[in-house]
């Protein structure tokens, strides 16, 4: 048999039962396993593993979690019997293994899913223009060709923009996890005239904006890891790298606990994180964060705990004295403090109410920040990621500067999480990178902005922020900044480009209400995802197992870390009729009548080679760069792609190997990275890329921006002024909890939802405070009903004193199964939950929402492990 | 509870019932003989044999639906030197063989009397053997529920109040449909019924009695017997408390049957149906109260750790 | 002593994050329902009022900690004690197996185990567990969960070297006291971790997660 048609086989086989299961699991390990029954199986998968030695080929790990760990699967006569992650090097604390998390170790059967996309598809009532609009998401489907499928997504897109114009089309995509990091999303209909784009902070939430206004970087301020581990006091803020960045990061702060760092974290919720490393937790209520900051400079002010020295020489805006040209001493961050003015001094006890942490662990917490040297003080993006975020970011760098750890070994302010956490963070500059895959941009002549959004002032933009994408979809009117209120008429929705949008921005209800107003929807997918479950034609798509190969290295901004670089390689051919979405792009646009060869004008294999021929990496002295790979003539022709033999540091042979190179790292070595560290030395020589050349505790301009967006005033600095939907919102009654959205270990945003081991162990449950609980008369493990002013879910409740009284929390990214009759999504999605509030830069608020919680008397849901997949066509489609 | 732990209360319970009715018919034909001769006491209890034999037939086969793999069963006696389950299950074998064996002697009357007695015997101490191992099998130290002294009591009290009261039962039967139509011995047979029944009536009061003291000593055991038992009496008292009332009600109502009958025996004027009456309501309500008491014990077993 | 293979579980170091249970999923090809390994989560403790702050709640005697496990290939194994075929046996480097070829179902080593080590697999009607990797064992390789730890959480090795390296340490809630069945394991301990049979919190976990 085949390696292909084995695989078809056993994939069609996989029906939903324990049985077919089974078999399939049993397959996995040997061929003979179908033939001789499951008991057979299982022996014959023992025999199989141990007759054939199999090769271990590293594989793809991709998806938007900010983790890049080597994987490797098991190959045994085109079979893939297992996972295993990094045990094939030594390891000391400066040369770690790249471990794959959970999700990792089930990549197997994610991607050999019985819920696998297997057919192009279109919906039965399906007519051209729309054809009973209201059953998307409900009608059946009926199996098509690709030729019927790209014709009809080529006439659809044709007519609506020959009819509306290209801003009638909106493609919500552009910042999920994406399957192929060089190929420019939305290239095709780029080159075809445009279209609506959207555009936001997404997981950096308030981040940016102050971030480059404040220091002059958006997203930064964190050293290296063998920085990181001489702090001797590391706080780690609205940070849980266990669940949202799991692998390697969590390891690394182990190894500075090891060196002696004292952990203090700061979260409503004593987290995976917490458990492990604190020493003493924070607890602090979501979307309070500046009060709780803002209580504690109280305090530092008040005993002269902070680092005048410092705050004088190096910011502005600290007191009446150090103002910033132009701006009114009044407006200085001390007499807001102290209440000089507006007659209220922020106490602890002023915070403690707001953010409901005891005032005398703020002051506790408060003196010890100030008095440890040097201390990493540390955020995560979550606290930013609430209304009105911008004024936690701005109390956190200014407290932060307040203690006056900054630019120098161990003393830190800053943002690290996700990708590179505990080791410098996004925007670091990489020690090895790939080169370019040589696919010139196309421009999106409608709105070339996707993320982090466009500058404030800009006008030359048609395109939603996030939040605002279905309300703008179903009013025809959308909010453009400078130029206020916009009118739009969306048409047709374009999910090709690999990201989940129904299900992950805000307010599924409108969005679903959205997905069924436009005439056509066409989305593409590996699985039958919820953009694919409300579409008229779905398209099924490769991962990248079943594709050449390809580079997760540290030049793109999901990378865990700057010293490495993978090059994984192809592990199936593709299942079924799933087609990679280049092809995809390039058959629709050829039906458009562009030239395929400008929408893909270089082979994917050869991108592939040319990222890994211009690969380069940095010699020991920390400054000058090589080239990574020697690559021989002989490897050029085996590959069968264009290109010229070169000298690098190590041979293509031995990367294809390993699938992995680490710059050799060691405490002391010139590659490290400290942050601001030459403004430390030098302020005056070496200034900031901000307005004053210095951190600015006061920025106009930022206010200026923020304003200019058109949802949010915000003062130039850091003040607390309660948000909507936030604590204060609770105390009317209705809903008396505040709710927020976390990383949970069971998906990358939505990634990985369906995988059956993975819900198994992590049930999507709602975590909440005893107390609460009690009143309400529920224990572990009843269903709940949830209810906020924008949608309702259902789902088993966890009691634990682990998360503050009047929170509640569930993870993101639940594949959504609503009820059309009752509204109630029993999968738990939060974006079923939250509302759209746009606020800010064009922030999405995930983290800045309340609700209700009930005990649920209707019928109880089975465990999520148990559900039937989304299995569309069985074996005999 | 599921199909299989229901099969273990059909197994458990119907092996027992047969061991303890072996017994007891053994007592009576040795007091009977005594009274009337061993063609009497044969008369008597022949067919009860019979009975015996074939409830413990479906006994053993309920055995086999709380298995996973039946067909492997025979090689459950592998480890009969430390696995008290394996010394059940060749117990039970052996028990069976001898019994089936006795009964096809007795029955076309094979071999010599007190040959027949010696296997009779011989089978008997297997029986008691059988009972004893099954309540070892309970006996887990990772089972506080099963692991008390009440585990072996209430197995052997079953064993001998089933056995009296299914005895009870087989002769009334033996005698409205077998008996009574024989002119020859019927007030003879009669005569020995009543009496036996009265007796057996008196051992079953006694055995309810025990298992009535037995009961409040356990929860109390129970309640002080770290975080699994007081599981278990969670459940009794609270998922289960309906089950566990309704168990103690009808072994009451078992006993109060019996004990009306012993005290108004002499002076009732249609004695025939009334020995048949009550020895069918007391055999009826006790098998299913002991059929409760047997679900309680598995269905709330709770073991300790994790 | 005989030589015995252990396992080695750093509780201060285990993030509950279950990548050993899913890498023994993947391994084993397990079905859901099947959990050779599995990570417990215990917690305990209370919010009061702060003495200082009426309004303000605090947490008291907070604390939450995993702890992951498998078969603990016990030195006093009962399920192999009280298996009725003998399929349970004990090998010499003391890993405890079953021969499935003589299972018969009965689901008498579930009863007996503190652990839940021995799980019955419905489809295949015989009783499972951990084989501490036998295959991998055999090349010289790590067990899948050992290899998976994201932390390094876990290790395995020689019951007596383990010991030498981190203590005697066998038992710590919510796991079982260590001498029903003498566990071949070596716990370092959590610094909130609380001694068998006298802890003050309890498993957290919905009941489908284990």
């Amino acid at each position: 048999m085949s390696e292909q048609s084995f695989l078809t086989k056993m994939l069609t086989e996989t029906a939903l039962t324990r049985r077919s299961f089974l078999k399939w699991s049993a397959a996995l390990g040997g061929t003979a396993a179908l033939a001789g029954g499951v008991r057979a199986g299982l022996k014959a998968v023992e025999k199989a593993s141990a007759a054939s030695e199999g090769e271990w080929i590293t594989a793809a790990c991709w998806h938007n979690c900010g983790g890049r760990c080597l994987l490797k699967a098991h190959v045994v006569d085109g079979v893939v019997t297992r996972i295993k992650s990094d045990d094939f090097s030594e390891e000391n604390d400066n040369m770690t293994q790249l471990k794959a998390c959970t999700r990792g170790h089930a990549k197997r059967q994610q991607i050999f899913g019985a819920d696998r996309l297997k057919y192009p598809m279109k919906r039965k009532n399906w007519e051209p223009g729309g054809g009973k609009k209201e059953l998307r998401g409900k009608d059946e489907w009926v199996r098509i060709s690709w030729d019927e499928a790209l014709d009809i997504v080529a006439s659809e897109t044709k007519r609506i923009k020959e009819t509306y114009g290209n801003k009638a089309i909106l493609s919500p995509v552009g910042n999920g996890a994406l399957n192929l990091s060089a190929w420019p999303v939305g290239r095709m209909l780029s080159l075809y005239g445009g279209f609506t784009a959207i555009w936001g902070t997404t997981s950096w939430g308030a981040l940016p904006l102050p971030g480059n206004r404040m220091q002059g970087v958006d997203v930064g301020g964190v050293h290296d890891r063998m920085s990181v581990r001489q702090s001797k006091l590391i706080v780690l803020w609205g940070a849980n790298p266990v669940w949202s960045s799991a692998g390697n990061p969590t390891y690394h702060y182990m190894i500075a606990k090891k060196a002696g760092a004292k952990f203090i974290v700061v979260d409503p919720f004593y987290t995976p994180t917490a458990a492990t490393l604190a020493d003493q937790w924070i607890p602090c209520r979501p979307s309070t964060d500046a009060a709780l900051l803002i209580g504690m400079a109280y305090h530092m002010i008040t005993n002269g705990l902070q680092d005048q020295e410092f705050l004088d020489k190096y910011t502005v805006g600290f007191d009446a004295d150090h103002m910033p040209e132009g701006a009114d001493p009044k407006e200085n961050f001390k007499d807001y403090v102290l209440g000089t003015f507006d007659g209220i001094p922020k106490t602890p006890e002023w915070a403690s109410e707001i953010c409901g942490t005891p005032a005398d662990l703020i002051r506790s917490f408060a003196e010890e920040v100030s008095i440890t040297k040097p201390t990493a003080f540390i955020t995560g993006y979550a606290p930013a990621r609430t209304n009105r975020g911008e004024q936690f970011i701005q109390a956190f760098y200014t407290v932060g500067w307040m203690t006056g750890n900054v630019g120098e070994p161990g003393a830190m302010v800053g943002v690290s999480c996700k990708e590179r956490a505990g080791d410098t963070g996004p925007l670091a500059p990489a020690l090895v990178y790939a080169g370019d895959p040589g696919v010139p941009a196309v421009e999106n002549p409608i709105c070339n902005y996707g993320f982090p959004g466009p500058p404030a002032s800009a006008t030359d933009w048609h395109g939603f922020v996030w939040n605002e994408a279905w309300e703008a979809v179903v009013t025809g009117e959308f909010t453009a900044s400078v130029r206020g209120k916009q009118p739009c008429d969306i048409r047709m929705i374009w999910n090709i480009g690999d990201m989940s949008s129904l299900n992950q921005l805000p307010n599924v209800n409108q969005g679903i209400e959205a997905f069924r107003k436009v005439e056509f929807v066409v989305s593409a997918d590996s699985y039958l995802t919820t953009p694919c479950k409300y579409a008229d034609v779905v398209l099924p798509v490769t991962t990248m197992w079943e594709r050449w190969g390809g580079i997760m290295n540290s030049n793109t901004y999901h990378s865990s870390r700057r010293d490495i670089f993978i090059y994984h390689r192809q592990i199936t051919e593709p299942l079924f009729e799933a087609k990679d979405d280049i092809w995809i792009e390039a058959e629709i646009g050829k039906r458009l009548g562009l030239d395929p060869k400008v929408i893909d004008p270089v082979p994917y294999k050869q991108m592939v080679f040319n990222m890994l021929a211009g690969a380069q990496v940095v010699k020991e002295d920390g400054l000058e760069f090589e080239n990574l790979l020697t690559i021989t003539a002989d490897d050029i022709a085996r590959l069968g792609v264009d290109g010229t033999p070169q000298q690098g540091r190590i041979t293509y042979k031995e990367l294809e190997e390993k699938g992995l190179y680490q710059v050799p790292r060691k405490p002391g070595d010139k590659l490290g990275l400290i942050y601001f560290e030459d403004f430390r030395k030098d302020p005056v020589a070496n200034p900031l890329n901000t307005k004053t050349g210095k951190l600015q505790i006061h920025s106009q301009s930022l206010a200026d921006d923020v304003t200019d967006y058109g949802w949010t005033k915000l003062p130039p600095i850091p003040q607390y002024i309660p948000p909507p939907e936030g604590v204060e919102a609770t105390r009317d009654g209705e809903f008396p909890l505040q709710l927020y959205s976390i990383h949970y270990m069971r998906r990358s945003h939505s990634t990985y939802d369906s995988v059956p081991w993975l819900r198994e162990a992590f049930p999507q449950e709602l975590f909440m405070n005893n107390l609460d609980a009690e009143a309400r008369g529920l224990k572990t493990g009843d269903m709940v009903l949830i209810t906020s002013p924008h949608g309702k879910a259902l789902r088993p409740v966890f009691v634990t004193p682990r998360i503050m009284p009047g929170v509640v929390t569930m993870g993101e990214g639940a594949w959504v199964e609503r009820d059309d009759e009752t509204g109630i999504d029993k999968a738990g999605a939060t974006n079923s939950l939250n509302g759209t509030n746009p606020c800010g830069q064009g922030v999405q608020p995930w983290n800045t929402n309340i609700a209700q919680v009930t005990r649920w008397e209707g019928q109880p849901l089975l465990p999520d492990a148990q559900w039937p997949q989304r299995v569309v066509f069985g074996k005999d489609a | 509870m599921n199909t299989r732990e229901w099969a273990l209360v059909v197994f458990t319970i119907l092996t027992q019932m047969s061991v303890g009715a072996f017994l007891v018919l053994g007592v009576v034909h040795f007091f009977v003989s005594r009274k009337a001769g061993i063609e009497e006491a044969d008369h008597m209890s022949d067919r009860a044999l019979v009975a015996v034999i074939i409830t413990l037939g479906l006994g053993m086969l309920a055995s086999l639906l709380h298995l996973g793999n039946p067909m492997n069963a025979p090689k459950a006696i592998l480890n009969i030197a430390s696995s008290w389950l394996s010394r059940e299950i060749l117990l039970g074998v052996i028990f069976a063989v001898i019994a089936v064996v006795f009964v096809a002697m007795q029955w076309f009357k094979i071999g010599t009397s007190s040959l027949r007695n010696v296997i009779a015997w011989i089978a008997a101490i297997v029986g008691i053997a059988l009972v004893y191992s099954q309540a070892e099998i309970y006996m887990l130290v990772t089972q506080p529920s099963w692991n008390t002294f009440a585990t072996p009591i209430s197995f052997f009290t079953t064993t001998l109040l089933l056995g009296v009261l299914a005895i009870g039962a087989a002769l009334v039967t033996n005698y409205v449909i077998y008996q009574s139509r024989n002119p020859e011995s019927v007030e003879i047979q009669y005569d020995l019924l009543r009496g036996t029944i009265r007796w057996i009536a008196i051992a079953s009061v006694i055995l309810l009695g025990i298992e009535l003291i037995v009961l409040p000593v356990y929860l109390a055991l129970l309640s002080t017997g770290g975080a699994a038992a007081l599981a278990s009496l969670g459940m009794i008292a609270g998922k289960y408390n309906l089950v566990f009332i309704l168990r103690i009600l009808l072994g009451f109502t078992g006993a109060g049957a019996l004990t009306i009958f012993i005290f108004r025996n002499a002076s009732i004027v249609n004695k025939k149906r009334f020995v048949t009456l009550h020895a069918f309501i007391a055999f009826g309500l006790v098998l299913i109260a002991e059929v409760l008491g047997r679900f309680i014990f598995y269905a709330t077993q709770f073991k300790i750790g994790v | 002593m005989a030589k015995q293979l252990a396992f080695y579980i750093d509780t201060s170091a285990c993030t509950a994050c279950k990548a050993c249970q899913i890498a023994c999923k993947d391994k084993n090809s397990l079905p859901v329902g099947l959990l050779w390994r599995r990570v417990y989560q215990y917690q305990g403790g209370d919010w009061m009022p702060h003495p200082n702050q009426p309004n303000i709640k605090s947490p008291v005697s907070m604390f939450a900690y995993s702890v992951s496990i498998s078969c603990m290939h016990c030195q006093n194994p009962l399920c192999v004690t009280n298996c009725p075929t003998g399929a349970m046996h004990k090998r010499d480097d003391g890993v405890v197996l079953i021969n499935a070829d003589l299972c018969i179902g009965c689901r008498y080593c579930e009863w007996s185990c503190p652990y839940s080590a021995p799980q019955y697999n419905a489809e295949l009607e015989v009783m499972t567990k951990c084989d501490f990797c036998q295959d991998l064992l055999a090349k010289g390789e790590p067990p899948a969960c050992v290899a998976a730890c994201p932390t390094r959480a876990l290790n395995y090795g020689e019951l007596e070297e383990l010991q030498k390296q981190h203590g005697g340490l066998a038992a710590i809630e919510p796991l079982p006291v260590s001498n029903i069945t003498n566990p071949s394991v070596v716990i370092t301990p959590h610094k909130n971790a609380q001694p068998s049979g006298r802890g003050t919190g309890h498993v957290a976990n919905l009941p489908e997660e284990i």
